[in-house]
């Protein structure tokens, strides 16, 4: 089946390794006194936001971190690196923090004066290592959940279609 | 494509490619205007110069719960542009299909060229192929004097035989169906169910080192009409929606319940049907949206209410655009058959003789009931059966000028 491959590079979250995820994204918040934090897989989806963040459109930022950290790779690789693992942006009030999950996914931080990118690293470093510990266990894991309701696709199109009648 | 069960969240990525102005965030921009309010993002253009798109640009639709999953859409452009190379290629990292808007222009053809090429080359280093890709062409610009012939266009860069739309995306001409089209092709990719029971679990990375790669399957193909192939997935989805169409009520999701007569059967209507859509091409024969609209009414008309005709479709698992493929093709019929046939009023002037004949050799049929009750009826009749015998005459003259192959071992 020529999809296999496809099938392949899904990005696939299961419920209980995401319930997981979220909890450890909670009390990173809380213990490194951010204001909220991404989680988003390298291909620009957003995987989960924790914390206060109502102001941001999420899907944006979550394509414009993807895209800052693959642009970046091109910096690493000049100066013979293979990627920088952690990225940081300076603002007058807020800033960003963002670190590499494993190969996989890319943790962004937004925080403000109420705490110090000395935090943000050093609790950001713990929550990765336990991340990573959970996307390589879950890789390794096979299930038999079933993928998608059939007829799935098309009722997809469907709701295009209505969304973009003429 | 993310799929996120614990947020019950599918989000898959489309990526727009193509040379530098050929009309790519011009695409983007009218889309973002179509898209109703509540499901749109912003259109974000990251670092432009003048009108260049630098980096690229980024529209996210929400399309809101679809069977229990949120779904979403990641639209993106790429930089045209040679020197942008390396963000072309992020860019298209996990894209789940691409649409590549070419300029119709004829001094346009090598960059056309040049930018398919460099697209296969970054897909090859992620272990894509374009061929295995959903992939739609978008012919754009077709406003310009300049513009080249489709056939020109086809002949020299569509040697994938993508699927493909003209359009003027400066008006917004022929964007949403490019849109839809590429849409449904990766869709129709998560209506197949997964192969085996088991998923593997969690993604495996992007970017998998050469690991063994699988002994290239090629798509098996059930038949050959001229220079098209069918492939055997096309064939099983048309034979379930040929099933879904008709009068049966029993459900044919399972390809391997239709017996091979019946197969050989839904190939034969399937070759027809090829035929047919070649030959229209070749007389250059197009079907308007009013055209369309005046079949889909047609059908509309047999239900009282829209819920009713939706639930119709629904319970068969009918999509519109499996109703507009089968209103499409009558058009097309009807248009055919009136350029080849130019005396065709005169083979269905029908004599009050011959109605009275038909009456009597179909008696039966007509359950006792008065020649004058069923007069219409007849009439109607013997009509059809001309139609049946022209569009038999049809095939049989489309049949002898064509080439057709048949692979009974992959039906
Ligand atoms: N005449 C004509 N111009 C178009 C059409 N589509 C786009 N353009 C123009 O072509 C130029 C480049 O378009 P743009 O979308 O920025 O190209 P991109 O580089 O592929 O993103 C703009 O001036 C558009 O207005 C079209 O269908 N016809
Ligand atoms: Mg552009």
């Amino acid at each position: 089946m020529k999809d296999e491959k496809l099938k392949d590079r899904r990005l696939v979250y299961y419920k209980d390794d995401f319930d997981q995820i979220e909890k450890l994204l909670d009390e990173y918040v809380k213990l490194s006194n951010a204001r909220c934090v991404f989680l988003i897989d390298k291909e620009g989806h957003l995987v989960t936001q924790r914390g206060i963040s109502q102001t941001f459109n999420a899907a944006t930022l979550s394509a414009l971190v993807a895209g800052a950290f693959a642009a970046t790779k091109e910096m690493a690789r000049l100066l013979g690196e293979t990627e920088f693992s952690v990225m940081f942006h300076q603002g007058r009030k807020d800033n960003i923090h963002l670190s590499l999950v494993g190969d996989r996914a890319i943790n962004a931080t937004v925080f403000d004066e109420k705490t110090t990118v000395g935090m943000v690293n050093l609790y950001s470093k713990e929550l990765t290592a336990k991340l990573a510990k959970i996307f390589e266990i879950a890789a390794k894991k096979i299930t038999s959940e079933p993928a998608f309701e059939t007829g799935y696709g098309d009722s997809v199109k469907d709701r295009l279609d209505d969304m973009f009648k003429e | 494509m993310q799929i996120n069960y614990g947020k019950r969240e599918v989000s898959c990525k489309l990526v727009y490619y193509g040379p530098g102005m050929s009309g790519k965030t011009t695409n983007l921009e009218v889309v973002h205007q179509r898209v109703p309010e509540k499901s749109k993002g912003d259109l974000t253009s990251i670092a432009t110069e003048g009108d260049r798109t630098l980096f690229f640009d980024f529209l996210p639709i929400d399309l809101g719960q679809v069977r229990g999953m949120t779904t979403k859409f990641q639209l993106y452009t790429v930089p045209g542009q040679i020197y942008y190379a390396s963000t072309r290629k992020l860019v298209l990292q996990g894209a789940d299909g691409v649409i590549f808007v070419a300029d119709s222009q004829a001094e346009k053809i090598k960059e056309n060229i040049e930018s398919l090429t460099d697209l296969q080359q970054n897909l090859d280093e992620y272990g894509l192929k374009l061929e295995e890709m959903p992939f739609v062409i978008q012919w754009n610009k077709r406003d310009l004097p300049n513009a080249l012939p489709i056939e020109e266009l086809e002949k020299q860069i569509n040697t994938f035989r993508a699927p493909t739309v003209p359009a003027v995306a400066a008006t917004g001409e022929g964007v949403l169906a490019t849109l839809k089209l590429a849409a449904s092709l990766v869709l129709d990719r998560l209506n197949t169910k997964e192969p085996g029971a088991a998923t593997k679990k969690a993604a495996a990375p992007a970017e998998k080192p050469a690991e063994a790669p699988p002994a290239e399957k090629k798509e098996a193909v059930v038949a050959k009409i001229n220079a098209d192939q069918i492939s055997r997935s096309y064939f099983t989805q048309y034979c379930q929606v040929q099933y879904r169409l008709g009068a049966r009520t029993e459900e044919v999701d399972d390809f391997k319940k239709f017996s091979m007569d019946e197969k050989k059967r839904l190939l034969e209507s399937l070759i027809n049907h090829g035929l047919l859509l070649q030959d229209a091409k070749k007389r250059s024969i197009v079907v308007s949206k009013e055209e369309l609209e005046v079949q889909l009414k047609e059908f509309a008309r047999r239900f009282k209410t829209k819920e009713e005709m939706d639930a119709h479709l629904a319970h068969r698992k009918l999509s519109l655009d499996n109703l507009r493929n089968e209103a499409t093709k009558n058009v097309i019929i009807g248009k055919i058959i009136q350029k080849v046939i130019p005396n065709l009023n005169e083979k269905f002037r029908i004599t009050e003789t011959e109605v009275k004949e038909y009456y009597f050799t179909n008696s039966a049929k007509y359950g006792g009931k008065s020649f004058d009750a069923v007069k219409a009826e007849v009439i109607a009749g013997i009509k059809n059966q001309r139609k049946r015998e022209l569009l038999d005459e049809m095939f049989k003259a489309l049949r002898r000028e064509s080439s057709i192959t048949i692979f009974e071992e992959n039906l």
